[in-house]
């Protein structure tokens, strides 16, 4: 649950900033203890479970419509991909492989290829996703990779990130994840703007040196 | 095989979080296939992206929203099989394509040939093959905006360094560059371009009107 622990660290640190502060508000109302969504994930996986459907879908469905709002989609295509997320999320549960990604990243993979999926073929049209997921794909010339090595490689991700400081992720978060304008990541984390870009810069390089350091 | 050269950090970033340009995704996504090292810094970004999907301010949907998503899961309202495009199978191009249509060979150059790459969705950049025979010096050029290459076959050198296959390349209008493909085997790469070449020099000049890109 490294993604929970990291948003646990990046929640601290908004609270000290006073204008991220309420950025996060709702931190307070998540359960303390973390809900174990992968194992609702497999029980859809291994018995069709509604009611695992059904926490999942309340948890994610509004967050997934919260952030693509957030990243520009209209009220509909917000909706809609939040929906279809949730449906693909359930058709797709067998495939889940809780070693090689976080239930929450995957979630969001599937998320983002909805929305690529919606940029190229429209909105109206049906949503395939085989094609974007291609594309996200390991080559076969170097898919030789085991389970294990998968599990490993996971692994290795997760420390990496855990060791990137709690100020860097969240600059990335801001920047590439949440699309905030320099000018607006300047004003919430009250420095200038010429500071932004050479932080974000900093950021990526030491996210890419942790990443090759695990090796 | 060892790739050496890599994308810069922002377009893997912004290619983890579904943002690049169609026709600059797919270039993106042919290097990252083929590169453990890009692969990683994708999973990175793809776990940050499930922290700020926890962290999203919660946006209510529909009434009944999910009633509504079980009964389209009961109608087994099933998802289309996406037709794969009728690439040769022979070509050894990366399975990253598998999804595209890829248009007929065209002449660029003497010694150059091209087939575009039908990609929907594409506004900013479009996406080619680029095939060169072996020892083909291309001419001195620069690029009004931006140029993503991606190495699949043979390799091609200039002063940036050799590009085998896998490698990444990027040039821009700051690039003055000049490659040589290598001599033992034709080079194809996958390229996304923006803008125009420009051709230096005036021989570059007269022949501009007649490249084909
Ligand atoms: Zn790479």
């Amino acid at each position: 649950m490294m993604t929970v622990l990291l948003q646990r660290r990046i929640s601290g640190h908004g609270r000290r900033s006073g204008s991220l502060a309420k950025r996060w508000p709702r931190v307070k109302e998540r359960p303390e203890i973390a809900v174990d969504w992968s194992g609702l994930i497999a029980q859809i996986a291994l018995r069709g479970d509604r009611e695992a459907f059904r926490r999942l879908f309340e948890f994610f469905a509004p967050r997934v419509k919260g952030y693509l709002l957030r990243t520009g989609s209209s009220e509909a295509e917000a909706e809609e991909i939040a929906q279809e997320t949730m449906i693909a999320l359930w058709r797709k549960a067998d495939r889940f492989d809780p070693a090689t990604s976080g239930a929450v990243a995957w979630i969001y993979t599937i998320a983002r290829n909805l929305r690529i999926d919606a940029v190229r073929r429209g909105r109206r049209a049906k949503r395939m996703l085989q094609d974007i997921e291609a594309e996200y794909r390991p080559e076969p010339v170097e898919s030789t990779e085991t389970t294990h090595g998968r599990s490993q490689e996971a692994a290795h991700v997760e420390a990496a990130l855990q060791r990137l400081p709690v100020q860097q992720s969240e600059i990335i978060r801001l920047s590439f994840l949440e699309e905030r304008p320099h000018s607006e990541i300047a004003a919430l984390l009250g420095i200038p703007l010429g500071t932004v870009k050479s932080r974000v810069r900093l950021a990526m390089n030491r996210l890419r040196e942790l990443l090759d350091d695990l090796k | 095989m060892t790739i050496e050269h890599h994308p810069p950090e922002e377009l893997i970033a912004r290619f983890a979080a579904g943002r690049l340009d169609p026709a600059e995704h797919i270039v993106i996504a042919a290097h990252v296939a083929m590169c453990a090292r890009c692969r990683r810094f994708v999973a990175a970004f793809e776990r940050l992206g499930g922290a700020a999907l926890e962290a999203a301010e919660p946006a209510a949907l529909a009434a009944g929203a999910c009633d509504a998503a079980m009964a389209r899961i009961d109608a087994g309202d099933t998802v289309p099989a996406v037709p794969r495009s009728r690439r040769a199978e022979a070509s050894g191009l990366p399975r990253t394509l598998d999804y595209y249509e890829i248009g007929r060979v065209r002449r660029v150059a003497p010694g150059l040939t091209m087939r575009p790459i039908v990609v929907p969705g594409a506004t900013k950049s479009r996406a080619f093959l680029l095939m060169a025979d072996p020892g083909t010096r291309m001419l001195e050029h620069t690029h009004t905006e931006t140029e993503l290459t991606c190495v699949l076959q043979g390799s091609f050198s200039h002063e940036g360094g050799r590009f085998g296959p896998g490698d990444f390349d990027l040039g821009d209008e700051t690039i003055d560059h000049r490659p040589a493909v290598g001599s033992d085997m034709p080079c194809v790469c996958l390229v996304a371009m923006s803008g125009k070449l420009r051709i230096n020099g005036l021989l570059g000049r007269l022949i501009e009107p007649f490249i084909r890109l």
